[in-house]
């Protein structure tokens, strides 16, 4: 029975949660990392769409240079106009800061003549300083009023504390994406905002699968073993369908990536991509590896939990031969008799 | 299982029927500008701007588009608390239609008070004063408790002689560089730059005017028109009756300066730009021009016509009732759009594909079903996009196309937790036929749950956010409504279907084998 066999029948047995201090450490350093790269960089490379500005794109027929677009730029009177050339020089991009009407009219007609094309071949974007501060601003407070609703709902439908450990995975994902974000220095635009409330959609999703798993566990083995236990018998029978799930995301993700970046040269969903594929990365160890741990620590804190611990070690002392615990019989939870539940709480007499 | 076939059939028939049947009326998703090329343009109005003043700009804004031409299809409409959204597609000449659309348009009839040849320069009035200044400093002091402070400065006296010096008498609103107005207001003077024609030449000129005595609402009617007699192109205003004795009166005061006076012009200004500014002429009588009719003359090329036309356009439907600042300009050129498009579809199969080898891969006869299951989502997806935008005016933005792309993800879901779901009752000791049934009871709970979270998402993202946000919002809230629907209506009687064939249990194809 090789490993892909005993992942696909669920009969993994991974420590998820005994080993969660390396879990954590991992995260915590990958954290760190973020926060000294925003550090050292000065923060986020903010696209126009949020500090206001001009960004003219377009083809390159007459195959100019950088230095021909930059004499275009300063005689119009233009000053730190960031100009590139994508594609191998078959495209380029020219972004200033915000101009006036008649400035802008003027570069755009210098740029049309110096890359050999007409007007309307060229795209432009421009944006007013105080409408990116609008969109950032929104985009905020919809993050910050998702994060409530979210954390309300999970209360509502599972519990306080499986909330509380989806929002710190998600929290987790996000930093990490930006974090990548601030060390490589690419810039963030709408599309990379659209990006991290995906990941937050795909984080959650993927939190709330294996947490359903649990809170169904725990109705089935929530008297014989230790909350710990529990998780890590939940998570090896659903960590087929998470790497599964992250798998195809990947994949759909990986394909706007690909042909983002090789095919096409499509920047926007270079921009959407790179963002995503880290997001759905770091979502897909955060559920496994930082939500359901934490999760475990903070019930096994719980006095019931914590007696039902000290009374399976006791047992163990007696009879080592108990280690294993009961059989986990995989599904079997299902059972109409037990499915439908709801989580019972470890017997409340005993407990104190 | 009659009944399970015949509701899996009326499914299939209508996800697919109904798609094939929009796509062969020509209905199709109608595709945002990033993907099809065009001008995209967010105005934003000061904050706390009524709802009322903004729809009725919208629409002044829509009749004059319509007026100017040269556009297909513009879209206007209000987005969020106090912006407009104007959509452009293939428009030749964007700046002449933003123009058109955002232009305030205030038209305002005003005396000339002063005009000075020449160039822009700083605002001097040169006036002649004898002044003498007398600053007297005295001794001040001051006592607290026991200790005395005494500061003392000698009296000064600053006298300057009398004679002719330069006092600078800046007005409000006057930019002191260049001595023009910055910020035009119809009830204050102003100095705006014109220029005039002087002994055949174009010389340019500073004119200083007074408040405005008519208005843009004065204005009944504004027709663009040729005067072959001098083949010029005119705009002819007719103003309305209280317009008309403004502008007698307006006219009859010009009439009292002599025909050379710079105070016998009359300064026509739109938006703080001086159209015209031509004198009253030497046979209007002391009464001034009555009758209620005026008109602007422009040149004779085919620029000045198309200026006159858009003139007319502003002056005939009024002035906006707010200024609008544009916050945001997005031009996608044909190609781009196209570009992006192909791309986002590429990626877009791409990834179907991949994912649709995944799950053949893992799931075998299951898989199959679920990538049925993927086509029966996706025929719904575009029905739906495509219905929203006949009827909605929902345009699919690359956003939008990256929310279903990303929806694609979240649909494989939940075949894979139902699926894994059957494999692990199956483990468990169920029959093949028990395990779909179970199965999807404890899979479908946690789909629901997983899904309302994705749902609560697109539903606030869609009310808070602005701009691109809400195409990928609003994409990926119908994508998850329908993967919902999809998951009830066709994943539960195909599964179960599956499971009362033969290949719920036997060759290597079937669910048990799936489950080794």
């Amino acid at each position: 029975v090789n490993l892909w066999q005993r992942l696909n029948r669920g009969e993994t047995k991974v420590d998820f949660v005994g080993k969660r201090q390396i879990w954590f450490r991992m995260s915590m350093l990958a954290i760190g990392l973020t926060l000294i790269a925003l550090v050292i960089r000065g923060g986020l490379n903010l696209g126009i769409e949020f500090e206001g500005g001009v960004s003219v794109t377009g083809p390159n027929p007459a195959a100019a240079t950088v230095e021909d677009f930059r004499a275009v730029t300063v005689a119009t009177g233009v000053e730190d106009a960031v100009i590139q050339l994508i594609n191998d020089g078959e495209g380029f991009r020219v972004q200033t800061i915000a101009l006036d009407p008649e400035t802008e009219d003027t570069l755009l007609d210098g740029i049309a003549e110096v890359s050999g094309n007409e007007r309307p071949d060229l795209s432009i974007d421009a944006v007013g300083p105080s409408f990116g501060a609008l969109i950032l601003r929104q985009s905020l407070i919809a993050l910050v009023v998702f994060l409530l609703a979210v954390t309300l709902f999970m209360t509502w439908r599972l519990e306080l504390k499986m909330a509380l450990a989806g929002i710190a995975a998600l929290v987790h994902d996000l930093l990490l994406t930006t974090g990548v974000y601030a060390l490589t220095g690419f810039e963030v635009t709408p599309a990379t905002v659209v990006a991290l409330l995906t990941i937050l959609g795909y984080s959650l999703y993927d939190t709330v699968v294996v947490f359903e798993k649990i809170r169904e566990m725990v109705g089935q083995y929530g008297d014989r073993l230790t909350y710990s236990e529990v998780v890590n018998r939940s998570m090896n029978l659903v960590l087929s369908r998470s790497l599964n799930t992250s798998l195809t995301s990947l994949l759909t993700v990986g394909s706007i990536l690909f042909v983002g970046s090789f095919v096409l040269g499509a920047t926007t969903l270079e921009d959407f991509a790179l963002a995503l594929f880290v997001g759905l990365a770091a979502s897909t160890y955060s559920s496994i590896f930082v939500a359901a741990p934490l999760l475990a620590t903070w019930k096994e804190k719980e006095e019931a939990w914590a007696h039902r611990r000290r009374k399976i070690e006791a047992k163990l002392r007696v009879d080592p031969a108990a280690a294993e615990g009961p059989v986990a019989k995989p599904g079997a939870g299902a059972a109409p008799r037990v499915a439908n539940r709801p989580a019972p709480r470890p017997p409340k007499k005993r407990a104190r | 299982v009659r009944r399970r076939l015949i509701g899996l059939v009326l499914v299939l028939v209508l996800a697919w029927g109904g798609v094939g049947l929009l796509l062969a009326n020509g209905i199709t998703p109608k595709l945002g500008l990033d993907l099809q090329g065009g001008t995209s343009v967010v105005l934003t109005a000061p904050a706390g701007t009524d709802e009322e003043v903004l729809e009725q700009a919208v629409e002044i804004m829509r009749a004059r588009i319509e007026e100017v031409g040269g556009v297909q299809e513009p879209e206007i409409a209000i987005s969020g608390s106090n912006t407009v959204l104007v959509q452009l597609p293939g428009v030749e000449d964007e700046q002449r239609a933003l123009d058109a659309i955002g232009q305030t348009g205030q038209l305002s009839f005003r005396p000339v008070l002063d005009a000075i040849f020449g160039d822009v320069g700083p605002l001097v009035t040169t006036t002649t004063t004898s002044t003498t200044t007398t600053t007297t400093a005295g001794t001040s002091t001051t006592a607290t408790g026991d200790s005395t402070t005494t500061s003392s400065t000698a009296p000064t006296t600053t006298t300057s002689e009398p004679g002719p010096t330069t006092t600078t008498t800046l007005p409000p609103n006057v930019d002191p560089v260049t001595g023009l107005t910055t910020e035009d207001d119809p009830n204050l003077d102003a100095y705006l730059q014109t220029i005039t024609s002087f002994l055949g030449q174009a010389v340019p000129e500073v004119i200083h005017v007074g408040p405005a005595s008519l208005v843009g609402s004065d204005v009944a009617d504004a027709i663009p028109g040729f005067d072959p007699s001098r083949a010029l192109w005119v705009v002819n205003l007719d103003l309305t009756s209280e317009g008309a004795d403004k502008f007698a009166e307006l006219t009859a005061n010009a009439v009292t300066f002599p025909v050379d006076s710079p105070q016998r012009r009359i300064a026509i200004v739109l938006d703080g730009e001086v159209v015209a500014s031509p004198g009253v002429s030497q046979d209007v009588g002391a009464e001034g021009i009555t009758g209620g009719e005026a008109q602007i003359t422009f040149g004779g090329s085919a620029e000045d016509e198309q200026q006159a036309r858009d003139v007319a356009a502003l002056l005939r439907y009024g002035s906006l009732p707010v200024a609008f600042e544009r916050s945001q300009v997005q031009k996608v050129s044909a190609t781009l759009g196209e570009d992006s498009l192909r791309a986002g579809l590429l990626a877009g199969y791409i990834g179907l594909a991949l994912v649709a080898i995944l799950l053949i891969v893992y799931y075998r006869a299951m898989g199959v079903v679920s990538i049925i299951g993927l086509t029966v989502f996706g025929s719904i997806l575009v029905a739906v996009f495509a219905l929203l935008g006949e009827y909605q005016g929902l345009t699919l933005t690359l956003a939008g196309v990256t929310g279903v792309i990303v929806s694609i993800g979240i649909t494989a879901d939940s075949y894979i937790v139902y699926i894994e779901r059957v494999k692990e009752e199956i483990r468990g000791g169920r029959t093949v036929r028990s395990a779909a049934d179970e199965g999807f009871k404890q899979a479908f709970r946690t789909i629901l749950t997983a899904d309302a979270v994705s749902l609560l998402g697109a539903v606030l993202l869609f009310f808070l956010s602005v701009g691109p946000v809400k195409g990928f919002a609003l994409a990926l809230g119908i994508a998850t409504l329908i993967d919902l629907f999809v998951v009830r209506a066709y994943t539960r009687r195909a599964i179960w279907l599956l499971a009362h064939t033969p290949l719920a249990d036997r060759g290597p194809l079937s669910i048990r084998a799936t489950t080794q």
